[in-house]
């Protein structure tokens, strides 16, 4: 099951979804910010991307136009081969119900509902019914049997980011995209949901994107994408926190 | 300046807008507050101005005591006296009605009446009539009514216009003086105005018409009193009359400061929730928890300055352009007065409501743990369960509210109790209620989620959204029961106003019943019957229905009763003789050798169901057994209600007495159309007057209409605030919320979705208020109205209820509609960075 072979494969042909010259100016006139510098970058299926880069290299400006949270000024964003830039604010309401899923740095639970009934929001939204194998194996394997009838409040924040988790991958989405994720959890937490994602990865074919800035939390993933300056500046295979740490010293450096 | 303080003012300086927010209750109540006090101004000069009954030109008034005809022409030579006018007011018998005829000049400075239509009476003999005299008593210019002023002789008057009184009653007819002193037999007269010439000085006038009065005895003698005098007491006496109306305005709108306290303090508690991390964050760095707190109950006070020092200067506004308006549209209404003392005692009065409410808020948020800033922030409201002394603050109050409920419920007055007295029975209602209502305050947050799985029911079904607003509201249930505790209280009036004025309507219906059976009855007064052509004529009219005849015996004794009234009027046919209010057995068993009796006629002669009843009439006696017993009167005023056979054994002759009809069709056109059928009927004959019962009933609608429109006017205030609260309360949850609401954006809601349920939970704190509301007010209702002993029937007007509950929750629903949409346009990248 395991695909520990790297091929580079391009963009365009096995990409779950991709970014093309994509332009995203903040303000105008002299004030105007380029966070996106025409970026071109593909995120193949069944892998578990990381892209990473110094503070204000866009890296969040590009997950968040990848998911349909932010529109492009110019360029486009290929979800499954569609593009997503020119879409209506109803179509993208749609596409994130129901072809990507997130998890959040702050885990964003809804205070009130109950973890189950959190898990289950994405598919309540759409009118769906959960899939009832797919919501016991997930609960089984994010450890979270037992704890469904809790209120956030009642849990502990990796007990939240899993459930959280298991919220973004119970609708079978196309992608994930995962902001930060460790962020606010302790070292030993944030190993788990790491593990969890790189699992979901392989095991389930899910196709992750993880904007993270902790070489240790990119290790985690099959492949690397770096940004700077809202441009792309290199990629790595198989990443270590060598090789990772490295990098990010290079950009800096360069800058 | 306290470095706290600075830096919330800093933050009221980047958004001004938010502190409005904060303090619109307060903003509200203070404009309501100020609002009336410059209406009952404006009320005060503009009626003190025009509204005395007496003319401008009246110099002096002779009333009181014995005045005559000759007295009058005496006046009249006396040097100085330019001209009098008479006040004479004689009541006539016209056919089996009551015609008032009063004199007056018709025209001068003295006249209270003008001209409509012909001409004002001249010659004797001749009268005006007022324009409902017209529709009424059929009396159009040109005809003649032959009258019997008391005097026992029949005289025709020829009536040759229409004027315009002061008020008009429907049987008011106007001559001079002099025709009228002329129908009666003593000559006095009630009063003489009297206009002395221009730049004469009234003074010596007065002395000579004293000296008039000086060989009187004391109880004869006439009071003078200057014209002056006379209308400035009327003026006062409408003036306090105003000041009555404004106690009652005032009590409601102190309902409405209490509710907009309320409100208040829901919003500081959202508003410094909010903060709650930079609290905790200058905590952290070393402010103290004295410090904090004071910091926040001056903001509180200024919140309170701001808003109502806003609520003076809109009332102000208002109070200038309503007027303004008013005159534009032909009313005579002055502007009011630019009241300081008011105006600074409203902003005092917002300031301290302000202080008060912001007090509690203070206290728990001044309590902040410093460790709170590094934590990440929690929502308000989250904390669903109540303290211990809170469970007691709201127990207490409860059980003493249970107690003094119970108390008057097992002392409450028996059918017609003698020495009974309600008013500290009411009193205790209503303490037994704010004791009620204090306890809901505390234990609200308990109550919204019992209440919730109910009424959230429907919502749940919706689906998502609706599930989502249920659990929305519902975990936040603090906040929730703070602002529907506000609707409650509005709910809670609207509710009792609304059973109180439906049981009053049903008591009334009961006593119309006998009273006015029909639209109209036909009589032709005492003895003398209506001829069968008339019966036939009217029930062959298209616009009359029920032509119900009937016979009625006045002479008969019953018991040691003489002259007591029998009729064979036939209940059945008369579908408004349902209500009649039957204390014991029922009208449908009457059949021959039985009879209904009424109530006052059962109690004076202690007859009970089953018993039998004696009736004499002219020598026969007749033996009936009681089968009904009714409340009070019977139709037709009569004692006893009996079969047309047992009348006839009684000595009853053939002819019909009277007749009762209904206009076939409703409303003002088809009755005036079915009165016009009637007199048709009668064949141009006056002997056979109509009387127009259906006026009783519309007098009573029209009375308990008004009574209704006025106190749901006055709970709309209490209405309005808590409608402002939600909205504010959802604008600020909406704000503290941006991060959930762009959650629920990222994983796919819509913008109408987001929309939707936020404008639900709004409307779902008014379907909580609501509820409590009623739960409350209908009881509460009927514990008042039981208490005050007027005998009432329990009436809940349902459909009304429904409608007040309805548009009570469009009202929070619309009030959550801007927050909702201001929510839903938030981009959800925008929503996740906030902190």
């Amino acid at each position: 099951m395991q695909t520990q072979s790297s091929p580079p494969v391009g963009h365009d042909a096995l990409a779950a979804v991709a970014a093309v010259d994509l332009v995203k100016v903040y303000g105008a006139g002299d004030t105007a910010v380029r966070a996106l510098d025409g970026v071109t970058v593909g995120f193949e299926r069944a892998r578990f991307t990381a892209i990473m880069g110094p503070s204000g290299s866009g890296k969040s400006t590009l997950m968040h136009c990848l998911a349909g949270l932010d529109t492009a000024t110019s360029g486009q964003v290929l979800l499954g081969g569609a593009d997503l830039t020119k879409q209506s604010d109803k179509v993208l309401t749609k596409v994130r119900r129901e072809r990507i899923g997130f998890v959040f740095q702050s885990f964003n639970l809804l205070p009130q509902l109950t973890a189950l009934r959190n898990i289950t929001l994405p598919l309540d939204l759409a009118g769906r019914r959960p899939d009832a194998e797919l919501l016991d194996r997930l609960v089984t394997t994010l450890g979270l049997a037992g704890r469904l009838g809790h209120l956030p409040s009642e849990l502990s924040g990796g007990q939240q980011q899993r459930v959280a988790l298991a919220r973004a991958l119970v609708s079978r989405p196309e992608v994930l995209f995962a902001d930060e994720p460790t962020g606010n959890l302790d070292s030993r937490s944030g190993a788990e949901v790491l593990g969890l994602l790189r699992d979901s990865a392989r095991n389930l074919g899910q196709t992750i994107v993880m904007v993270t800035h902790d070489p240790g939390a990119a290790a985690y993933a099959d492949r690397v994408v770096l940004l700077a300056d809202g441009r792309l500046a290199g990629e790595i295979y198989q990443p270590d926190i060598t090789s990772v740490t490295d990098a990010l010293q290079k950009l800096a450096a360069g800058r | 300046m306290n470095p706290i303080l600075r830096t919330q003012l800093a933050g009221v300086a980047r958004r001004p807008a938010r502190m409005l927010l904060t303090g619109l209750a307060v903003l509200v109540a203070s404009f309501v507050v100020y609002a009336t006090v410059l209406a009952q101004q404006i009320t005060q000069r503009s009626i003190v101005d025009g509204l005395s009954g007496t003319p401008e030109a009246v110099d002096l008034v002779i009333r009181q005591g014995s005045i005559d005809d000759r007295h009058l022409a005496a006046i009249n030579a006396i040097p100085g006296v330019s001209r009098t006018s008479a006040q004479t007011e004689i009541g006539a018998q016209l056919g089996g009605q009551y015609l008032n005829i009063s004199g007056d000049p018709g025209s001068g400075p003295l006249a209270l009446v003008s001209v409509t239509e012909g001409r004002y009476p001249s010659a004797a003999g001749e009268i005006a009539v007022t324009p409902r005299t017209v529709q009424l008593l059929g009396l159009k210019v040109g005809s003649t009514a032959s009258v019997d002023p008391g005097t026992g002789k029949k005289v025709a008057l020829r009536v040759v216009g229409v004027v315009k009184p002061p008020v008009d009653f429907g049987n008011d007819a106007y001559a001079p003086a002099s025709t009228v002193l002329a129908l009666t037999v003593d000559h006095f007269v009630q009063g003489i105005y009297v206009d002395v010439d221009a730049g004469t000085d009234a003074g010596p006038v007065r002395d000579r018409i004293e000296a008039l009065f000086a060989g009187a005895k004391d109880e004869d003698r006439p009071e003078v009193v200057t014209g002056a005098d006379v209308r400035l007491a009327e003026a006062r006496d409408a003036a306090s009359q105003i000041d009555q109306v404004f106690a009652v305005v005032g009590m409601f709108v102190g309902i409405a400061v209490a509710a907009a306290g309320l409100i208040a303090a829901s919003t500081f508690r959202i508003v410094f929730a909010q903060r709650m991390r930079q609290l905790a964050l200058l905590r952290a760095i070393g402010a103290g928890r004295s410090a904090t707190f004071r910091a926040l109950a001056t903001e509180g006070a200024l919140t309170g300055l701001a808003t109502g020092a806003v609520g003076v200067a809109v009332g102000q506004g208002a109070g200038f352009a309503v007027p303004a308006l008013l005159r534009g549209i032909g009313w005579n209404v002055l502007n009011p007065g630019i009241p300081v003392l008011w105006a600074v005692g409203t902003i005092l009065l917002a300031v301290v409501i302000s202080v008060v409410a912001v007090l509690a808020p203070a206290v728990s948020a001044a309590r902040v743990a410093p460790l709170e800033a590094l934590r990440t922030a929690a929502g308000t409201g989250a904390r669903t369960g109540i303290g211990v002394p809170r469970w007691i603050a709201g127990l207490l109050p409860l059980a003493a509210a249970l107690a003094l409920a119970g108390y008057v419920y097992t002392n409450l007055p028996g059918l017609d109790e003698r020495d009974y007295d309600p008013q500290m029975m009411l009193l205790a209602v209503v303490a037994s209620g704010a004791l009620a209502f204090a306890a809901l305050i505390a234990l609200g947050p308990v109550l919204v989620r019992p209440v919730l799985a109910v009424t959230g029911w429907p919502l749940r079904r919706l689906g998502p959204v609706g599930r989502l607003a249920v659990g929305g509201v519902g975990g936040s249930a603090r906040r929730a029961a703070a602002v529907s505790v506000v609707v409650a209280l509005g709910v809670t009036l609207v509710a009792g106003v609304l059973v109180g004025g439906a049981s009053i309507r049903a008591l009334g219906d009961r006593e119309l019943a006998a009273a006015a059976p029909t639209d109209f009855e036909m009589t032709g007064g005492d003895g003398s019957t209506l001829p069968e052509e008339i019966v036939t004529r009217a029930k062959a009219s298209g616009e009359l229905t029920r032509v119900t005849p009937y016979r009625r015996l006045t002479s008969a004794k019953i018991a040691q009763f003489e002259g007591t009234a029998v009729t064979d009027l036939d209940v059945r046919a008369l579908p408004r003789l349902r209500d009649l209010d039957v204390r014991s057995g029922s009208v449908d068993e009457l059949k021959p050798g039985t009879a209904v009796v009424a109530g006052y006629l059962a109690e004076m002669a202690g007859l009970r169901l089953g018993d039998t009843v004696r009736v004499e009439n002219q020598g026969r006696t007749v033996s009936l057994q009681v089968v009904a017993v009714l409340g009070d009167d019977a139709p037709l005023h009569a004692g006893l209600l009996v079969v047309p056979a047992d009348l006839t054994a009684m000595g009853a002759g053939g002819g019909w007495s009277g007749m009762l009809a209904d206009a076939a069709r409703d409303g003002a056109s088809a009755r005036t159309e079915a009165l016009r059928a009637m007199r048709a009927a009668a064949g141009g004959k006056t002997e056979f007057s109509v009387v127009v019962l259906a006026d009783q009933r519309d007098a009573l609608d029209a009375e308990l209409a008004t009574l209704l429109g006025i106190a749901l006017g006055l709970i709309g205030l209490t209405v309005l605030i808590a409608v402002v609260g939600v909205g504010a309360t959802t604008a600020l949850s909406v704000v503290e919320r941006v991060r959930e609401s762009g959650l629920l954006r990222a994983i796919g809601m819509s913008r109408a979705g987001l929309r939707t349920m936020l404008t639900l939970e709004s409307a779902l704190y008014g379907v909580i208020g609501a509820v409590l509301g009623l739960l409350l007010g209908v009881p509460y209702a009927w514990l008042a109205l039981r208490a005050t002993g007027a005998n009432a029937p329990l009436a809940v007007p349902v459909w009304q209820l429904a409608g007040a509950f309805l548009i009570l929750v469009v009202l929070t629903a619309l009030a959550g509609v801007l927050p909702a949409r201001r929510a839903a346009r938030v981009s959800p990248v925008n929503a996740l960075g906030t902190d």
